[in-house]
């Protein structure tokens, strides 16, 4: 089985709880921001020492709870910090970026990293909609377009032209092209059935990054592998990507307790206006009640939803515990699953730096040497 | 789109008014200059009834007795309210009638719906001083003084109107008592700035987003004081999804593309 350190890059000590939608920007301190990203980097760096097989980033907007509008920025950085390690950008949001451009930057990625870009082709959760003035209703249909034409940048012998419904170029020839041929290792979101289906059809890796229940999950498994197969091939478990909040301590107890604070923080502060901006999408007379309830935002509520740290491991949404209970969850996820790809993401909420840190030490230690050979 | 020009018996005295458009009212407070029926205003109109009552004192228009300052006049643009559109309105204000709209709120708050404030007077915080001056207040109001040619009011009119305002404004550039009352306004508002105003300066922008409880700040680029005259379509852009849509207006649609 393979294992991705992520890191949301949060900021930490967020007052209170926001009242509105997007979260008024006052409270950021650029002097204690630059020491926070290189902690962040130092993290994701240490990973690769920690035996992770990939780094993982990701593209939030207008939210205390990720730091990185453009992950790509953090990701040059790690194609000359870590050597072996893949680097997956999960991702940029395709509806609300320019594909040439994102084509661009993933091929420098690839490039620079030797061939070790995962490219993830996201479609965004709502508020990025908001904030980047996109029409909500047109993100699944912008996303497949970009998807397409960003591999036709990477794999067209000679420069060409694109009429879009979305996007319009006269003639395109990127520099540079990307190493891995045909082209990088694309990752995308399979949360709900649609997502799943696209997923497949494009025969990326599927990343499910929130689960509220482990039964939908498995359903979107099931549908994967079954549009795979109609359209001619056959996944392995390496296209299986589960991702889940992670926090493993010395014992149960403790990671139970720094968890449930730092989850408290995460969804109650950061988070709250993510939810607001659902409501606000809804209102708008987007997505019918079951988009919503596929949505990243709904499935949050879900997981959130005064739950326990154990019924939250219950359910699959989190993995935490001591060494020995997180192995016992991660074959959990490889036999209920069959996931071989499970992206932690341990830099949740305000949980301390050197938490995370003694987290990753137990994990090369104490965990990896029970799971890797799934 | 015609508007027409009507007469009602307030309690203080006549007041003219004019009227066009159908749907849901909006009740428009003119700026210092009068009742011009802009392009905004015209383009109000195309979706909602709009009604503009003339302030007295403006226009040609006599004054009321006992109506002597900015809470007299949102108190007697609620007796119109209530007396000619009978419920409450959404409530737009350009400059000295955002003044107005936002005491109208504060003091009426059953009988206010949304609030458009174009940058509103009365909240010049930071204001540069060398702004006032007679030839200064003139220059700051259009970074496109063409686009006013066709509303302006002439001299005798122009000049009756600063008149008013001042009579009104009595000095106050800001009204602590509306500072104080911003707080308690339940109406949800969208603050309209031009990218080029130093009439009203922007921390008046910065103190009401931080201030009311609900409220969204837009700036219009390429726009002074007078924003709407500057930049009508920009302006229609934002304020019609945010009287139709309420909060939900920053979710891009391509229904006002």
């Amino acid at each position: 089985m393979k294992f991705g350190f992520f890191n949301l890059m949060p900021w930490p000590g967020y007052p209170e709880p926001p009242r509105v939608y997007p979260t008024p920007n006052k409270d950021y301190d650029p002097i204690k921001g630059q020491k926070l990203y290189h902690d962040y980097i130092d993290l994701l760096v240490h990973a690769e020492a920690c035996g992770f097989d990939w780094i993982g980033c990701n593209e939030h907007h207008f939210s205390p709870y990720g730091l990185m509008p453009n992950c790509n920025l953090i990701g040059s950085i790690l194609t000359r910090e870590t050597k072996v390690s893949k680097l997956a950008m999960i991702g940029n949001l395709l509806p609300l970026s320019n594909p040439i451009r994102v084509a661009e930057e993933y091929a420098m990625l690839d490039v620079m990293s030797g061939g070790r870009l995962i490219a993830g082709f996201m479609r965004g959760v709502p508020h990025e909609y908001i904030a980047y003035n996109s029409p909500p209703g047109e993100s699944r249909a912008r996303q497949k377009e970009a998807a397409q034409l960003i591999i036709k940048c990477w794999t067209e012998p000679e420069p060409f032209g694109w009429e879009g419904e979305f996007f319009q170029f006269k003639s395109v020839s990127i520099w540079p092209r990307p190493i891995q041929k045909p082209y990088p290792t694309i990752l995308m979101s399979a949360s709900n059935e649609e997502s799943a289906v696209f997923a497949a059809e494009s025969k990326a890796i599927m990343a499910m990054g929130l689960i509220s229940d482990i039964g939908v999950a498995r359903n979107n498994v099931d549908i994967y592998h079954e549009t795979a197969k109609s359209n001619g091939w056959v996944p392995d478990i390496d296209h299986v990507m589960m991702g889940a909040s992670t926090c493993i301590c010395e014992t149960d107890e403790e990671a139970h307790e720094v968890f449930a604070q730092a989850l408290d923080y995460f969804h109650g502060t950061l988070m709250k206006p993510t939810l607001d901006a659902l409501k606000l999408v809804l209102q708008a007379g987007y997505f019918n009640a079951q988009k919503a309830g596929a949505s990243y935002d709904n499935r949050l509520d879900k997981v959130t939803a005064k739950k326990t740290i154990q019924e939250m491991i219950d359910a699959g949404s989190i993995i935490c515990g001591s060494p020995e209970s997180v192995v016992k969850q991660i074959k959990r996820f490889r036999d209920e699953l069959g996931a071989g790809r499970l992206n932690m993401s341990m830099q949740i909420g305000d949980l301390p730096i050197p938490v995370v840190r003694k987290g990753m030490d137990l994990f090369r230690d104490r965990v990896l040497p029970h799971v890797r050979d799934l | 789109m015609t508007f027409e020009r009507h007469q009602v018996a307030l309690y203080t005295g006549e007041l003219s008014y004019f009227v066009a458009g159908e749907g849901e009212p909006l009740l428009y407070l003119h700026p210092a200059g009068g009742a011009m029926l802009t392009e905004l205003v015209q383009g109000l109109a195309q979706f909602r009834k709009v009604y503009v009552p003339i302030l007295p004192g403006f226009d040609g228009t006599p004054r009321h007795a006992g109506v002597d300052s900015i809470v007299d006049l949102a108190n007697l643009a609620a007796e119109f309210a209530a007396l000619v559109i009978g419920e409450a309105p959404d409530v737009m204000g350009a400059s000295f009638g955002g003044w107005i709209a936002l005491w109208m709120a504060a003091l009426h708050p059953k009988g206010v719906g949304r609030l458009v404030l174009e940058a509103p007077a009365g909240l010049r915080f930071g204001m540069d001083e060398s702004s006032l001056t007679p030839e200064a207040a003139r220059a700051n109001l259009f970074a496109h003084p063409q686009k006013a040619a066709a509303i302006a009011p002439t001299r005798e009119t122009a000049i009756a109107n600063g008149e008013a305002f001042r009579a009104y404004a009595d000095g106050v550039f800001v009204d602590a008592a509306l500072v104080e009352a911003l707080p308690t306004i339940q109406s949800h508002a969208l603050v309209l700035m031009g990218t080029l105003d130093v009439t009203v300066p922007v921390e008046t922008g910065w103190t009401l987003t931080a201030t009311l409880p609900h409220v969204n700040l837009s700036y219009v680029y390429d726009a002074a004081h007078a924003a709407q005259v500057d930049q009508p379509a920009a302006c229609l852009r934002i304020i019609r999804p945010f009287l139709e849509k309420g909060a939900a207006f920053i979710v891009a649609s391509r229904e006002y593309a």
